[in-house]
Order: C-alpha cells, then structure tokens, then sequence
C-alpha cells in the first residue's frame, strides 16, 4: 500500500495490508454486538466480541472510515483480546492515538471506537 | 515496483519532451539565454525573437492577436490580474462582478478581496449537472455589473460551460467577459473574438508545457484598461513588469503549438479512453458520474462512489495518481465545495475521485486503473458495517 506516505505511521501501514479481524461473528449467546458513530459523520464501527470465562476470546469488526480509524478498529480487535468487562470498560481512545500515530484532527473518530467498546462493557454478561 | 498510472492531468501534466528541447535551447550558454528586453545587443534580440514567436503560437491556440498576450507566472497570476486589475481600473463605471460557485480557487479569492473593496460580487449556483445556463447570467446582470468570470472547463469534474453565449450577452451589454481557460486551452476550441472574450487566462501545465508560466490575453480593440499589480521594469507594456523567462513562455508557446497541430486527434482519443474508464466502473453499483453526461471536456471524469470513504479508497490505490473530492490531509478533510454546489452530501463529495487522462494516458492504464478501483472499492465496502435501517 502507501508505503512512502508520510501521513500514515508504520502500525497504520501494517493494518491497512491486512485489516486483520475484519468480519462478524455467528450470532450466539456469548456474542455481543455494539455499533457507534455514524456514515454521514465519516466515521461508523461495529464490533463483535465472543464472551467466554469472561474474557473476550475472539473479536471481529466492521468499520466505514479514513485509514486512520479502519487500522484502529483492526488493532482493536487485538489489543482486547483476552480482555474482561474492567479492561472494556476502562479502555481509552488515547491508547489507540498513540500506538497509530493518529493525528489531532482525526481524535473524534477514536472516540467512535471508545463509545462502541465501553457500550460492550455495559452489556457484558455475567456479575 | 511497478509504476505509478497518473491519471491526475488536471492538475497537471507531464512536460512534453519537444517542449523541453525548446526550452533547453534558451538555458545554457550557447543557447538564448539573453534577457529578452536586451535589444540593444545580438544574444538580446535574439531571445527576443524566441519570446515573441512563442506570443504568436500562444495567440494562435486562441484566435488572439499577438499584442492580446501577456506573460504572467500562471494562471492563478492571470486571473488575479485580469480581476483585480479590470475591476480597479474601471470601477468609476460600476462595482458589481458575476461568477459562479464553482470557478476555481484563483477567481474566488480575487472576488473576495474585491469585496473587502467594496465591491459587489453575486456567485451563481450552477445547476445539478454543473452548468451555469446563459439566462442565469442575464438575470443578475444589472447597471454597474462591469464584469462576467466564467471558467470553459471546471477543474474539478470537467463540465464545459456555454462561454461562446455568455461571451455575446456580456458584449452586447459592454460588460467584461473573463474566462479562465486553463482547463481546456489545447483540448477544446477557443476563439477569443468569436466567443467575445474580453480577458483569456492560459496555463502551460496543463497542456503539456512547464509551470510557472501562464498568460492573460487582453482585449485590444478597443483597448481594455488594467491597474497592474505589480511595479518595475516596463515589460509587458508595464502590466505584469519583470524580466521574461524566455525558457519558460517558449516551453509554453511550444505546447500551444504542439496542442494546436495534434489537439483535435489527441482529445477524440482521450475521450474514448474516458468513456472506456467509465464503463468499466458503471458496474460497480452505487457509481454517479458528476457534471454534465455530455457537456464535458474529453479528459476528466469525476464519479462518486457510494460506500466508500475517500481518504481510504485513495489509500488503497497506491498504484493510482488520482485526486479525490476532498482536500484529504491529515489537518483538512473539507469536502469539495464543487460538489457540494452540484448538491452532494458532504459524504458522497469525500467519496469522489477525479480521474484526469492526458496525451500520455494509454488504453492499458485505463485497464488497470478499472481493476484497481474495482478491487479496492469491493475491499472497503466488504470491510464496511451493514447500512443501519433508518
């Protein structure tokens, strides 16, 4: 892909290849589903998370949006692998801001993610 | 690593190599390389001779007289000169400019700072294709309208506007007609006298020929007044002082000439390389072509396509050089405001591309540039979430 374009950093770069952890899951009942942001906006994600022991076991996404927020959904789903209802529910956009390098202007659609993960969190099964 | 296919020739275009000989020839020191205004010695008239033979086929492209020609640095120059300097020059007579929404950057920014003069601009909306129509024109023209601005060829979506109608109301009125004609000098037919252009910019860039270099031709008969905007030397009859750069205004006067002599042919083939381009994305679902289906220059195609967003569609054509629909910076991610003009969404204007073919643009670029939008469009839109039920 764009290798030699400087808006984008090396993580952003090596997600866009892949988009690793693009794709749904099978509906289930330990499959929670969250969707935030909106197209209009430039900006929409759906996350789907298997719940298993309380742990998030496998995570998959679906996103509309510049490179920036299609690389932080695809990192997503890994950085919360094996992650309970606490780390959801805690998880900052800032995280995200600066593993990709994400510049300034594009902070708001960091939080698209934020709202979609700690809307999961409050729907986590179990106490 | 294979090459880049550019498909950005609005914005624009590679130096043909008969003009660089040409422009080489005034460079080294065997070459005229003299300043152009130094008569007084053999090297001077002889750069002389070079700047005016291309003045010649610079007017010639254009049904100009040679004396009509005025070298500025590029377009943007020549719009602002023919703006700033007609309007200053005849505002005893009026302060009220016409345009439309849609001209490029250098109008737009040259109206504005005549309204911080207290002049009078009203931008007319073109309608959902693009075009200004001639009668939008006559009804806001009004006593104290002194000048018409309408570009031949929008930039950004190629639609060509009715200057020749335009042009004959304007004149039968006594009112300046400007026409930026950067984007269709060399690709469409201009005649100044014909289509009654009282101010005529021109661009080398675009038409093969170096940056840096534009002209303004001026309308001679009568004579058309400019308070010019910068101060010096006499050159250019003392409206756009400063030492020509003979290699520059002879790149530019060999493209027009170039353009002149194989124009025709070359743009029936690059309009059918564009219709082969539209083609082959009409089927992907959700493509509208934007601008006029058939009142359209020969080489740019601008198309939204739904469900994708723009930055990432550009993303993942690395193997592409095309523009989008929006400014698409990290700090800047405005739509166009052609677009949004035109009525599109702020969405579907940064799901836009602009695809600009030119002399060099072959039929098997156009088939790998189809297969790559192909591919990454079908990519995006299968990584995208459903459309949420409303």
């Amino acid at each position: 892909m764009s290798a030699d374009d400087p808006r984008y950093g090396p993580e952003v770069r090596r997600r866009m290849t892949a988009l690793t952890g693009a794709g749904d899951l099978p509906p289930g009942d330990d499959v929670l589903r969250a969707r935030a942001g909106d197209r209009e906006q430039g900006a929409e994600v759906v996350l789907a998370v298997r719940v298993a022991d309380g742990q998030a076991v496998e995570l998959r996404f679906r996103a509309f949006g510049c490179p920036h927020f299609l690389a932080a959904a695809s990192w997503l789903t890994d950085r919360l692998h094996g992650a309970g209802r606490a780390a959801f529910a805690k998880w900052d956009w800032r995280e995200a801001a600066t593993a990709l390098e994400v510049p300034p202007p594009k902070y708001g659609r960091l939080l698209v993610l934020q709202d979609a993960v700690h809307e999961l969190a409050g729907n986590w099964p179990g106490p | 690593m294979n090459a880049v296919i550019y498909l950005d020739n609005a914005a624009t275009t590679p130096v043909d190599p008969r003009v660089v000989e040409a422009m080489f020839e005034c460079l080294g020191p065997a070459g005229d390389y003299a300043n152009p205004a130094a008569v007084a010695h053999a090297p001077g008239r002889h750069a002389q001779q070079r700047v005016e033979r291309a003045r010649a086929e610079v007017a010639a492209l254009v049904g100009a007289d040679p004396a009509q020609v005025l070298w500025t640095s590029g377009a943007t120059e020549a719009d602002n000169l023919a703006l700033l300097g007609a309007a200053r020059f005849y505002q005893t007579r009026g302060r009220h400019l016409v345009t439309s929404r849609t001209e490029h950057p250098a109008v737009l920014a040259a109206c504005r700072q005549l309204e911080r003069e207290g002049f009078e601009v009203t931008y007319l909306k073109p309608g959902a294709e693009g075009i200004v129509e001639p009668g939008q024109v006559e009804g806001a023209l009004r006593t104290g309208t002194i000048i018409v601005s309408l570009m031949h060829v929008n930039n950004e979506i190629g639609v060509v506007q009715d200057i020749g109608s335009v042009g004959r109301l304007c004149r039968a009125r006594g009112i300046l007609f400007h026409v930026d004609a950067a984007q269709s000098a060399g690709k469409l037919p201009i005649d100044v006298e014909r289509d009654c252009i009282d101010l005529l910019v021109l661009t080398a860039h675009k038409l093969h020929g170096p940056k840096g270099v534009g002209a303004l031709c001026v309308r001679r008969e009568p004579r058309l007044g400019l308070v010019p905007l910068l101060h010096g030397g006499g050159q250019e009859r003392g409206l756009r002082p400063g030492t020509v750069a003979t290699h520059q205004v002879v790149g530019m006067g060999a493209a027009c000439r170039i353009a002149a002599e194989e124009g025709s042919e070359e743009c029936s083939r690059i309009a059918e390389l564009r219709e082969r381009l539209w083609r082959g994305l009409v089927p992907l679902a959700g493509v509208t072509l934007n601008g006029h289906p058939t009142q359209r220059a020969p080489g740019i195609l601008s198309v939204t396509i739904d469900g994708v967003e723009g930055e990432s569609l550009l993303y993942a054509l690395p193997e592409l050089a095309v523009a989008s629909g929006s400014a698409c910076a990290t700090t800047s991610s405005e739509p166009s405001y052609v677009l949004r003009a035109l009525g599109r969404s702020d969405r579907l204007a940064q799901s836009s591309l602009r695809l600009s073919l030119g002399r060099y643009t072959t039929a098997g670029d156009i088939e790998q540039a189809v297969a790559a939008i192909r591919a990454a469009v079908e990519r995006l839109r299968g990584v995208a979430p459903p459309v949420a039920a409303a």
